[in-house]
């Protein structure tokens, strides 16, 4: 924990609940899960009222479930206190992605801190292993190949017309070509736009870049998660995300214990302008698979703080 | 505190034919649910059928006791639903023509 949770006894909150985060001075919210999604949705691209003219990459993203954590062999889990997480379950398709966001807009420019406690898993099956599951020694499961990536990240706007951007941050579980990476990334080329496929540019299969390469490993960002073995054991991590909406830069990610310093990563901002977005502050999260597999990603709750 | 409610596109502009089942959605929160189709286009001589299904893990499936409804044409038809289950999902059959197209909405309180 930083000096700064050193100073700020849990209980100064007046909830137990937050002793767990360590937020900046103002909490913008405080999301428990077990109240419902609280202003998580599905995102949908932009249309006309016609479903069928939004892209295809932003046209099916799931809505969000409120999860008891619950599986065939042992029911529930639940979440670390209460009963209920917020799940995104991808459909169970190659490359699918299923994306919640929440909307805010902002009073000051400064840091922004996202933290919560999330778990992911790829969907169990009941009986015999599927073809795609050989190799289980007991303790190595295949089933850790079934899940592809997740990715936290933001849609920010200083002005109408002026400067936006999005950062993303990705953990790649495994590669496309099915390799187990467990990497932390960051993108390197823009998202497309409505606008900008209104525009000519092609559409795109993965909804954070321009090309689905477009992505390069956080520097020290290997992190082997907690998988723990099965695909009806979860273990909750915890995630601490600090992007700065002043320097329009992403700052510092903290997964457990590995701290990783973004300051230096460069954020693609658009070089046009959007109208109607003054100070827009989305926050997103996504789960995506790689295989004909629903990918699961459980938030337990999230905490958002500000330093002003 | 007031009840929670949720409202879920469970599936947008699909074609529904006879064998689809759609998305599975956790629904273990909720006291009472109702599902809503918007068939958006449909042969007119086409009848759709939707029966709820329930599970206790989103794999296995069975049949929820409520009675199944039919519409032919375009136009909303509802479900609703009591003793609501952990998990649930929608089963479409369609007669009069291959398929009709829709929208699928789960709406839940509790």
């Amino acid at each position: 924990m930083t000096e700064r949770a050193l100073t700020r006894p849990a209980l100064a909150y007046g909830d137990v609940r937050l002793s767990r985060f360590d937020p900046l001075p103002r909490i913008l919210f405080f999301d428990d899960f077990d109240n419902g999604a609280n202003g998580w949705c599905e995102l949908i691209g932009n249309h006309d009222g016609d479903l069928d003219k939004v892209r295809p990459v932003v046209s099916d993203m799931r809505p969000p479930q409120i999860s008891s954590v619950s599986f065939w062999d042992i029911g529930t889990h639940g979440s670390i206190d209460g009963t209920y997480a917020l799940k995104l379950a991808t459909r169970p398709r190659a490359n699918h992605m299923s994306l919640a966001i929440k909307r805010l807009t902002y009073v000051k420019p400064g840091l922004v801190q996202f933290e919560t406690y999330f778990t992911f898993k790829s969907e169990a099956w009941i009986g015999a292993r599927p073809d795609h599951q050989s190799g289980y020694d007991g303790n190595v499961d295949p089933s850790v190949f079934d899940f592809g990536d997740f990715t936290i990240g933001n849609d920010v706007c200083d002005r109408e017309g002026g400067r936006r951007y999005h950062c993303a941050l990705r953990y790649q579980n495994t590669d496309h070509a099915g390799n187990l990476t467990r990497n932390w990334q960051y993108k390197t080329s823009l998202q497309t736009t409505t606008k900008m496929e209104f525009s000519g540019r092609p559409a795109v299969s993965d909804y954070h870049v321009s090309d689905p390469g477009d992505w390069a490993d956080v520097p020290g960002g290997h992190q082997p998660l907690c998988y723990n073995e099965i695909p009806t054991k979860i273990n909750w991590h915890y995630l601490r995300y600090v992007f700065d909406t002043e320097a329009g830069r992403n700052v510092e990610l903290q997964v457990n214990d590995k701290v990783m310093d973004l300051r230096n990563i460069a954020v693609p901002a658009y070089d046009h302008g959007y109208w109607g977005l003054d100070r827009l502050m989305n926050f997103c999260i996504d789960v995506r698979t790689h295989k004909p597999v629903r990918n699961f990603l459980f938030l337990d709750s999230v905490v958002v703080s500000v330093d002003w | 505190m007031l009840r929670r409610s949720f409202t879920a596109v469970i599936e947008r502009n699909v074609d529904f034919a006879t064998g689809f089942v759609c998305e599975p959605y956790e629904t273990g929160w909720a006291i009472e649910a109702r599902w809503f189709v918007n068939i958006l286009a449909a042969d007119p001589a086409a009848v759709l059928a939707i029966t709820a299904e329930v599970s206790p893990d989103g794999l296995a499936w069975c049949p929820h006791e409520a009675a199944p409804v039919e519409r032919s044409g375009p136009g909303l038809m509802t479900l609703p639903i009591t003793n609501v289950g952990p998990w649930g999902r929608l089963s479409f059959s369609v007669r009069g023509a291959e398929s009709v197209r829709g929208i699928c909405y789960l709406t839940l309180k509790g």
